[in-house]
């Protein structure tokens, strides 16, 4: 016989509990809080009165305009320049986050010297000391000097590496980050830095051929106001987006229709667009350019290898054809046959030439770097192996965690006697470098960007530091200035004495823009209080020129036999952790994915009839097996992805980065392959899987309820299944 | 059978409850002790001193005038004097060694407004014409400066409610805004 509490005694003793606790609670051990006033306090601050700050976020590259509120010279909160024509006073959470990389505890607090690579023992050094041996080491090395620069390095920085490797003979820096990679830039840019832009605001069909458009693409914040005006257009029309992907994504969510093709897809599907908008004769004119570009396509082959029905393709087509004005976008995974069947459809749509944007020739605006494709950066990684590099400095990017295992970084790096790393937070490249001279993060330096994609308008969105270094971290341009100096060769590619001194000679040389004015002082006055220089009007739009001749789309190739490896992998660009950089934020960790709701690690998405089929549940953790490497982690059951298809976020699996990014989930690039495709481009759309249930259960961190939302549906399944 | 229950279950009631009882009383204990403990400060500043030399609230607490928030003087304001007056004091030694690390005085805040309270020094000296005394007490004649009030609505309410636009001073808007 066991007396049992009843359930009026539990709430009894509960309340009582209740109402302990938050008297005890009330007080907290902390009553005192300490004022910290000015040791030396600026001229122009007034206790209790905030300061603004207008600069550039560079979470990504993308070059949104913020305005910074500091008080008492601490950065407390970030929001969009509402003067910015790029982002229009909107930030995304990843640009509200930037305040945790400025106050991230784990930056380095100054230069530092490895003596044993990979050993994390870190000796202080002095920014002489540290500057003298970068020096040195550049000084011995002449020509063998590589750079490997990130997206998001300014692009004075930039600049300057650019101005010092030719000097020494070297090759000009490579820009190469995963996130680019996984977003399409380099086919996207074409060999260039600048990137269409698709005016999604001023279509009325819009199909996105996995474009995720409001995701962390190349313009997250301005294709969501873009996304606002279509949804949203004179006399009550409201546009119709078609979205195409194996997994459904926050674009594919807010689609007004979601066709889940099979990965790899895309540039066959808009091949058969193009085919049956010629021979069935749809939309007038647009027939005849289609018939000039479409190239020979079985519509029946078609609809097979992307698994839609002949009547959606024909729909599709008809729809887009029909359009007052139509549009394509392209998405990361399509190679360059794929975009140029995109393309080809937006030449047909003819929307006035303006499929897509790049920056008109003739304006003032500085370049924006080249973009390398993998196929670059891999024969870099040869060079290195084959002992050809005598120093690497790398900047803004991570190599060591953003290429797949097999590209064999870490032996290629382990020839390069002297890797030099600019990292402001110890991540897995610095782990392998020697000298370490932590540059200062965007909040507390100088730079600007040349905004990319444009939306039709030249921008240059200005950077300056809101507040002072938190640490002694000291400014790479800088850094590269003195060593300049040092070297009568560079000195005279180099005639600035400071960054600052640089950057005033490109704002003149813009001239007024939207702001006014005239003279070099008044300039970079107005470039620091709006935030950047952008044209008064816009130019005549220029669009990315149409392909010429038929867009040849062949059948994908996937990588692995599908006996072996059944299933298609689909990885995705993390809405909050992007390629992996902002996992050290951890704000960003704990923010709810949009879709899944997953937090602070990594799932493998997998269809309900899937998991059934596998016997595992949700939360399973699972080996995901492809031919070049394997991960663990545990299974989010997905309605809204193909059941041929698993997916896996990228971002987390940091060994280094900081205590916030350090051993959370694991990195999906394990599974890729260091292979090329034919285009150059990194291959991580065309690749089969295969799942090994392991039997074990992990706790999953999300803030939905399972119940009623998966759960029945994975034993009964699901409706139309 | 059931009469055995009902005690077990009566007996077990009470032991909770006083259980409680003795949380509270540890926690109130606690609260109480805490609430009435005055911290150390780093250095104790003597408001008497300075008032008698002469020295106004405004020299050192300058943004009251124009700004929501008095300020703290930086400690480049206290050592534009004591790098002279005063230097063999054992304060102004350790001010001294605050100014030669380059490091603030990590002063303690004595009075606090919650968060969702608005309150401007600005318009209470400048437009409402107050001294600072009427709610800082005669700090002049302190040695560390104490709360002299203890800063509720009702205090705030009762002086509001005495100025000749009181019914727009009652608004909530005027202090939560």
């Amino acid at each position: 016989m066991t007396s049992r509490v009843t359930r009026r005694d539990f709430l009894k003793i509960g309340a009582a509990g209740l109402a302990s606790a938050v008297l005890a609670g009330c007080q907290s051990p902390r009553r005192w809080v300490e004022l910290e006033p000015y040791v030396r306090p600026p001229e122009e601050e007034l206790a209790g009165v905030p300061t603004w700050f207008a600069s550039t976020c560079r979470q990504c590259p993308a070059g949104c305009g913020v305005i910074v509120r500091t008080m008492n010279g601490r950065a407390l909160k970030l929001e969009g320049n509402p003067e910015h024509p790029l982002n229009r006073g909107k930030l995304c959470a990843r640009g509200q986050a930037g305040l945790q990389l400025l106050y991230n505890p784990d930056r380095l607090a100054g230069p530092v010297r490895q003596a044993q690579r990979g050993s994390r023992q870190f000796e202080a050094l002095g920014w002489n000391e540290a500057v003298n041996a970068l020096y040195h080491a550049l000084d011995s090395a002449g020509g063998s000097v590589a750079t490997w620069l990130g997206t998001t390095t300014s692009g004075h920085v930039y600049d300057l590496f650019r101005r010092l490797t030719s000097a020494l003979g070297a090759p000009d820096p490579l820009v190469f980050d995963l996130y680019s990679a996984l977003n399409g830039y380099p086919a996207l840019a074409g060999g260039q830095g600048a990137l269409p832009g698709y005016p999604l605001g001023q279509a009325d069909v819009v199909v996105s051929f996995g474009a995720n458009v409001l995701g962390p693409g190349p313009s997250a914040v301005r294709y969501g106001i873009e996304y606002g005006d279509m949804r949203s257009q004179a006399l009550g029309q409201r546009g119709y987006l078609a979205q195409l992907e194996p997994r459904m994504s926050i674009t594919g969510a807010v689609a007004d229709r979601w066709l889940p093709i099979r990965p790899g897809s895309e540039g066959l599907v808009a091949a058969a667009l193009l085919r049956l908008i010629a021979d069935q004769g749809l939309g007038g004119d647009r027939a005849e350019r289609a018939a000039a570009l479409a190239a020979d396509v079985d519509i029946e082959q078609a609809a097979q290898e992307s698994e839609l029905t002949t009547g959606e393709l024909q729909e599709l087509a008809q729809m887009f054809a029909a359009a007052e004005r139509p549009l394509a976008i392209p998405g990361g995974a399509s190679d360059a046959a794929a975009l140029s069947a995109v393309q080809a459809l937006n030449a047909v749509a003819g929307m006035g030439g303006q499929g897509a944007d790049l920056p008109p020739a003739g304006t003032p605006t500085p370049v924006r770097p080249p973009l390398s494709t993998w196929a670059g950066a891999r024969d870099l990684v040869a060079r290195m192996r084959a002992g050809d590099i005598q120093v690497l400095l790398v900047h803004g990017a991570n190599p060591a965690y953003d290429l797949p295992p097999g590209a064999g970084l870490a032996e290629a790096l382990s020839n390069v006697p002297t890797v030099v790393s600019f990292a402001p937070l110890v991540d897995e490249t610095a782990v392998h470098a020697d000298l370490i001279l932590p540059d200062r993060t965007y909040l507390e330096s100088w730079g600007y960007e040349v905004v990319s994609p444009n939306f039709g308008l030249p921008m240059v969105s200005g950077q300056q530091p809101v507040v002072t270094p938190v640490f002694d971290a000291r400014s790479t341009a800088d850094v590269l200035l003195t060593v300049g100096q040092g070297m009568p060769a560079i000195a005279a590619q180099m005639p600035w004495s400071d960054e600052v001194a640089m950057l005033q000679e490109m704002v003149a040389g813009l001239g007024p823009g939207e702001a006014g004015g005239s003279g070099a002082a008044v300039l970079w006055a107005r470039f620091l209080q709006h935030g950047g220089w952008w044209s008064a009007s816009p130019p005549a739009p220029v669009t990315v020129a149409a392909p010429s001749a038929p867009a040849t789309v062949a059948p994908s190739q996937y990588q692995g036999q599908a006996s072996q490896y059944p299933y298609h992998l689909h990885v995705y660009v993390s809405d909050l952790l992007a390629a992996g950089r902002e996992a050290s934020q951890p704000w960003l960790q704990g923010s709810p994915d949009p879709m899944t709701t997953m937090a602070w690690q990594t799932w493998v998405e997998v269809h309900p009839a899937t998991a059934r089929e596998l016997g595992i549940q949700d939360g399973e953790v699972v080996r995901v097996v492809s031919p070049y490497g394997s991960l663990e982690a545990p299974v989010y059951v997905y309605p809204a992805i193909r059941p041929d298809t698993v997916a896996i976020p990228s971002g987390q699996g940091h060994t280094d980065l900081g205590r916030y990014a350090r051993g959370r989930g694991d990195n999906v690039l394990k599974l890729l392959s260091a292979e090329a495709r034919t285009d150059g481009g990194l291959a991580w759309a065309d690749l089969r899987v295969r799942i090994e249930p392991t039997g074990r259960q992990a706790g999953m961190a999300r803030f939905e309820n399972r119940v009623g939302v998966t759960e029945g549906f994975i034993n009964q399944g699901f409706p139309g299944e | 059978m059931q009469g055995k229950n009902r005690s077990i279950r009566t007996w077990r009631l009470i032991a909770g409850l006083l259980l409680i009882l003795i949380l509270q009383g540890a926690g109130t204990l606690w609260w109480v002790s805490n609430s009435r403990a005055q911290p150390e400060e780093p250095i104790e500043f003597n408001h008497q001193v300075m008032v008698q030399l002469g020295i106004t609230c405004l020299f050192c607490h300058s943004d009251a005038m124009r700004s929501p928030a008095a300020g703290m003087p930086s400690v480049q304001k206290c050592m534009g004097c004591h790098s002279t007056i005063a230097t063999n004091t054992p304060d102004i030694q350790t001010l001294a060694g605050f100014w030669q690390r380059q490091e603030p005085v990590p002063w303690l805040r004595r009075l606090r407004l919650p968060r969702f309270v608005y309150f401007s020094h600005r318009v209470h000296v400048v437009v409402g014409g107050l001294n600072c005394e009427r709610c800082h007490g005669d700090v002049g004649h302190m040695t560390v400066a104490e709360p002299v009030v203890d800063l509720n609505m009702g205090w705030c309410l009762s002086c509001h409610d005495q100025q000749p636009n009181k019914q727009q001073l009652r608004e909530c808007v005027v202090c939560h805004q």
